[in-house]
């Protein structure tokens, strides 16, 4: 399976890859984009299984992308890995359409938790 | 005057303590040590600005060999493999997660900013392009003036 990590912070990019290998998920392939925009382009034309998106970008936000993704059809599964989890935002992400919002700090245990349904 | 209930220390320390279990310290073996340092340092700051219902800043201020090593561990680094710009991205990352659960903390619709990174003196803005610069001098010193553009956004400027 493919997945695309969506993070301005290459810092984060490297962490979220580093704890997919942790969580057991080293088998896949795992692409990237550096903001929002990019990573409504990948999830278009690299057509992954998963997106796993940060919230706060510049430019684009990740529920931009996922609203903006929604909007032209493309139902790739999404799921949101950010700093913020209040109650509001994670409404806002499951009306978007987001099947999970993982917050940061994460563990391998928390990426095992969301995407076990999704990449088993 | 009036100050909107924010987060206490009791929440910074609970948000500290998974920030290092999860990514600086995640074997136990260096725990961040909640003593007041006699020499307090400010070489390296990283900020995120919040604005809404709750206004202010989350700033981590920090020596620069503690931003290297929480650079490298961050991405998983030797100390010696670390750069400019791992310190800038990293401890930019660490001040937006850090403002991210601050920011769940506070009550009403609130704004994270991007983060904001000074590395002794010198202003580090992850993801922008200088787009414009006045350098000059005023009274025998200098000054610069730059416009910083999020860098997708100038990408797409016409």
């Amino acid at each position: 399976m493919k997945i695309l990590v969506v993070d301005d912070s290459r810092v984060m990019r490297q962490i979220v890859t580093r704890t997919l290998r942790q969580a057991g998920y080293s088998g896949h392939d795992v692409v990237e984009a550096c903001d929002g925009r990019a990573g409504y382009e990948a999830a278009v034309s690299e057509k992954p299984d998963l997106v796993l998106s940060d919230w706060n970008m510049p430019g684009m936000t990740g529920v931009e992308v996922l609203r903006t993704l929604r909007a032209d059809g493309v139902q790739t599964p999404f799921g949101f890995v950010t700093s913020e989890g209040s109650d509001e935002m994670r409404q806002t992400a499951l009306d978007a359409g987001a099947l999970f919002l993982i917050t940061k700090p994460f563990t391998a245990a928390s990426f095992r938790d969301a995407l076990g349904p999704i990449l088993g | 005057m009036n100050v909107h209930p924010g987060p206490t220390e009791e929440d910074l320390q609970t948000i500290a303590e998974q920030v290092w279990a999860s990514y600086l310290d995640p074997d136990g073996s260096s725990p961040l040590i909640l003593l007041p340092p006699e020499k307090p340092s400010r070489e390296v700051s990283a900020s995120v600005s919040m604005t809404g219902a709750w206004r202010g800043h989350v700033v981590i201020w920090t020596s620069a060999t503690a931003s290297r090593h929480a650079a490298a561990a961050l991405l998983g680094v030797e100390l010696e493999d670390v750069t400019v710009e791992d310190v800038t991205d990293g401890l930019g990352e660490l001040a937006n997660i850090i403002g991210g659960n601050v920011k769940s903390l506070v009550i009403g619709p609130t704004a994270l900013s991007l983060p904001h990174v000074l590395i002794s003196g010198e202003s580090g803005y992850p993801q922008v392009v200088e787009v414009c610069k006045l350098a000059g001098i005023w009274r025998d010193e200098p000054i610069t003036i730059s416009v910083l553009q999020s860098a997708e956004r100038a990408g797409r400027a016409g």
